[in-house]
């Protein structure tokens, strides 16, 4: 993975020092908690419903064990023994105190993290596949590219105050992990007739109040472009995106309104003129930075493949959860393995001190020292050996990390929601965590197969509902909580936006609609082969509305 | 941003703090027979080319962030001095315009930011081209006066007022002409 140089390490110091100093300027009183608001954020530190929330960054999900071993450590030292892992592949502090937040950078800056551009209307932390560098469908490693682009956006001159917060994803195959289409920008790495490797460029995706599938503006473009095309493209967003009105800022709204051609024709304009200027990337620039991300010297293990049949004709427990949780790599001697931090009933996305540190320590003997968090508030170790699997399943169950559900309908992206977000109408963990328990048996959600639920506290949609196969979106209604349900969405390659079913349902009732919505996927599926989306896809609405409507009809 | 009537302000440059020959108006009579002109850009506009080349008088233009500075483009040799607005410090839209003027379009007279300019913006304007910002706001001009500029010691970007660094990345640069 990539390290810091002298150049990085000075340069996140700095910017410590700049924080601590304000910091301080706040504390004494010199600064009032409105001038103090841009600093804090340009540092990763909202302001939430009962304390300072601190966001640290982790650049397109890549962890070692020595830096997971950190943030267990803040966690524990810092705050109340746990953080928070997001669909934006950062973590989140709930109960740091503002006087030990320059202390918890300081300790993050030595193992070479920072909060920098988690917040505020820059560019953000970067995302990437989490399967990045071992997927066995990967084109290319789209991490490398992830960095330059981390590198070049930070603190960046002419773009730190765009008129909205901008996120750009990368993934390297052709099966979509990091929701490209639903991102300012979404970059698709893959190889032209030549063998090339280049990038198909989306824009103005983004979900909000205003969910939009971005548009292909690019089928090709070639890798020492990356840098000028970006910019030409926060360019002209720069200059025209909307600053009226902040709910119509995005992206997404410029694209819309503008229209697909003309924004192109903008975008390629304004690169015609900075094609060849210092930012076109020399290919040993590129080289040096993929070096970082080299794949670990995997060791040969073929004794694996005997042994697994064993133990899985041994264990039910363990067997599904390979078939669950573990997925190809590229060596066939290895695994990808999801560590799911949605226990049944439990808050997703939450992990304890204990668990960050037992992960750590499993990554180091097992995973050749990496870890990723992924957008689905799952923890991954990316290098695992099939030999190594019940071993690595065992020490996981020790700490309850073993769920065997990703994917799964239990395996809920859930936002904060009222239980600590300032801006949330409804509750969203709580819904989660009924809805788990109600799904919770192993052979059941098994049955049910692959289907992705998503729940966001308000309209800013940041538990991804739009695109939840089943979403869920709380509202406020008259005083109080109502759910409302969209079906349909997908994040990946064939990228929908959920259609909303009709009235909600009150917290009392949501966890049976959803009920209602798998038992009449259950009736009609063609079979098992046949997903939730792909029935969906086949039969529409009108089957699931007529259940959802006339069942809570006939029971009210 | 504050309601109450701000100073004139003081107008700053890598150098330091220097005289503003320069005085704003809505119109050239409203600016009687100052020497040094700054005028709306709507105003600028519709001066002739005679009275823009005049070699008695200098006249400056000043561009909101929602005015295209395409009609400027063709001119900018006759134009002594363009200022670019910040009416709060997080309408970023200047700082474009400035890349634009100065490193696009090679404009050789002094490019200035007026309005909300602030500390913690200043190394971004002096990096994207602005050479002078007008200053009213206290701390930023007690911390310029004590060159602190809150500035990092190394940038991931080509920009004004720094130099390549030798054995690293093509996109990085250090402070320093
Ligand atoms: C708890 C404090 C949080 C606040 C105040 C907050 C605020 C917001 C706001 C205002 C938006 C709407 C942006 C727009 O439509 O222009 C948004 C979107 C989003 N946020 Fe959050 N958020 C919070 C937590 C989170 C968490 C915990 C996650 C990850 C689980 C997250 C990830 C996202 C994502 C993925 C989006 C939607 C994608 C998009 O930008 O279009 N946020 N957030
Ligand atoms: S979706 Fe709404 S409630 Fe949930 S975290 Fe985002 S802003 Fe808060």
């Amino acid at each position: 993975m990539y390290r810091y140089d002298e150049f990085d390490h000075a340069f996140v110091s700095a910017r410590v020092e700049q924080f601590k100093d304000q910091v301080e300027r706040r504390l004494s009183g010199e600064l009032t908690e409105e001038q103090f608001r841009p600093l804090r954020l340009m540092n990763g530190v909202y302001l939430q419903l009962h304390a300072y929330m601190l966001r640290v960054a982790v650049p397109y999900g890549t962890l070692s064990s020595r830096q997971m071993h950190k943030l267990a450590h803040i966690a524990r030292r810092y705050d109340r023994g746990y953080g928070h892992f997001t669909t934006r592949q950062n973590i989140q502090y709930n109960w740091p105190a503002l006087k030990d937040i320059p202390a918890v950078l300081d300790e993050l800056a030595s193992v070479e993290m920072h909060a920098l551009q988690t917040s505020g209307n820059c560019i953000r932390n970067v995302t990437a596949d989490h399967f990045a560098g071992a997927a066995a469908d990967e084109v290319g490693d789209p991490r490398p590219y992830a960095e330059i682009l981390r590198q070049w956006s930070s603190m960046h001159p002419e773009f730190s105050y765009l008129p909205r917060k901008f996120k750009i994803a990368v993934t390297g195959a052709d099966r979509d992990r990091a929701a490209i289409q639903v991102h300012d920008i979404g970059l698709h790495l893959k190889k032209n007739e030549a063998g090339e490797l280049g990038f198909a460029v989306y824009v103005g995706g983004g979900q909000g109040r205003t969910p939009m599938v971005a548009k292909k503006i690019r089928d090709f473009l070639p890798v020492e472009d990356l840098l000028t095309y970006t910019t030409a493209i926060v360019r002209v967003y720069n200059l025209s995106g909307r600053r009226d009105n902040k709910y119509k800022a995005r992206i997404k709204i410029l694209v819309h309104e503008t229209g697909t051609e003309e924004i192109t024709r903008q975008i390629e304009a304004e690169w015609q003129a900075i094609k060849e200027t210092d930012l076109k990337l020399p290919q040993e620039d590129v080289d040096a930075i993929d070096t970082y991300f080299a794949p670990p010297n995997l060791v040969q293990r073929p004794e694996g493949w005997s042994g697994l049949a064993a133990a899985r004709k041994a264990d039910h427990a363990f067997s599904a959860w390979v078939d669950q949780n573990v997925t190809p790599h590229k060596n066939p001697d290895y695994g990808v393995v999801t560590i799911s931090l949605k226990p049944i009933g439990g808050i997703p996305g939450d992990a304890t001190d204990a668990q960050m540190d037992l992960v750590a320590d499993i990554a180091e003997k097992f995973s050749y020292d990496e870890i990723r968090v992924s957008h689905e508030q799952n923890l991954v170790l990316p290098h695992v050996a099939i030999a190594d699997l019940r071993i690595v399943y065992d020490l996981l169950l020790t700490d309850g990390l073993a769920t065997a559900n990703a994917g799964l309908i239990t395996d809920i992206i859930s936002c904060p929601g009222l239980d600590y977000c300032a801006l949330a109408t409804a509750r969203s963990i709580p819904v989660a965590q009924r809805i788990s328990e109600r799904f919770g048996n192993p052979e059941r959600q098994a049955d049910i197969g692959e289907l992705k639920l998503k729940i966001s506290g308000c309209i800013n949609a940041c538990g991804h509902h739009h695109v939840g196969h089943i979403g869920i979106l709380g509202v406020e209604k008259k005083g109080e909580e109502l759910y409302q349900i969209s079906l349909g969405g997908s994040g990946d390659e064939i990228c929908t936006i959920g259609d909303i079913t009709g009235r909600g349902f009150s917290s009392e009732e949501i966890v049976d609609a959803i009920e209602t919505i798998v038992d009449r996927y259950l009736e009609i599926r063609t079979d098992k082969e046949e997903t939730f989306l792909a029935t969906y896809r086949r039969v529409g609405a009108a089957p699931f509305k007529d259940a959802l409507y006339s069942e809570v009809a006939n029971a009210a | 941003m504050s309601d109450i009537e701000q100073p004139a302000g003081e107008l700053w440059g890598r150098e330091g703090f220097r005289e503003d020959p320069y005085v704003t108006a809505e119109t050239l009579e409203e600016a009687g027979d100052a020497p040094a002109v700054i005028l709306p850009l709507g105003a600028w506009l519709g001066l002739t080319e005679e009275t823009r080349n005049a070699s008695n008088r200098k006249i400056g233009v000043l561009v909101a962030p929602g005015e295209s500075i395409e009609p400027l483009l063709p001119l900018l040799d006759s134009i002594p001095v363009i200022a670019l607005q910040f009416p709060a410090f997080n309408d970023g839209r200047s700082y474009s315009k400035a890349e634009l003027i100065k490193n696009q379009h090679h404009f050789k007279g002094e490019l200035r930011a007026v309005g909300d300019v602030l500390i913690d913006q200043v190394a971004y304007m002096l990096r994207t081209g602005f050479d002078t910002m007008k200053v009213n706001h206290a701390v930023t001009l007690n911390r310029l006066a004590g060159h602190n500029l809150h500035d990092v010691p190394g940038y991931y970007q080509p920009g004004r007022g720094s130099h390549t660094a030798s054995g690293t990345y093509s996109w990085r640069r250090v402070p320093g002409a």
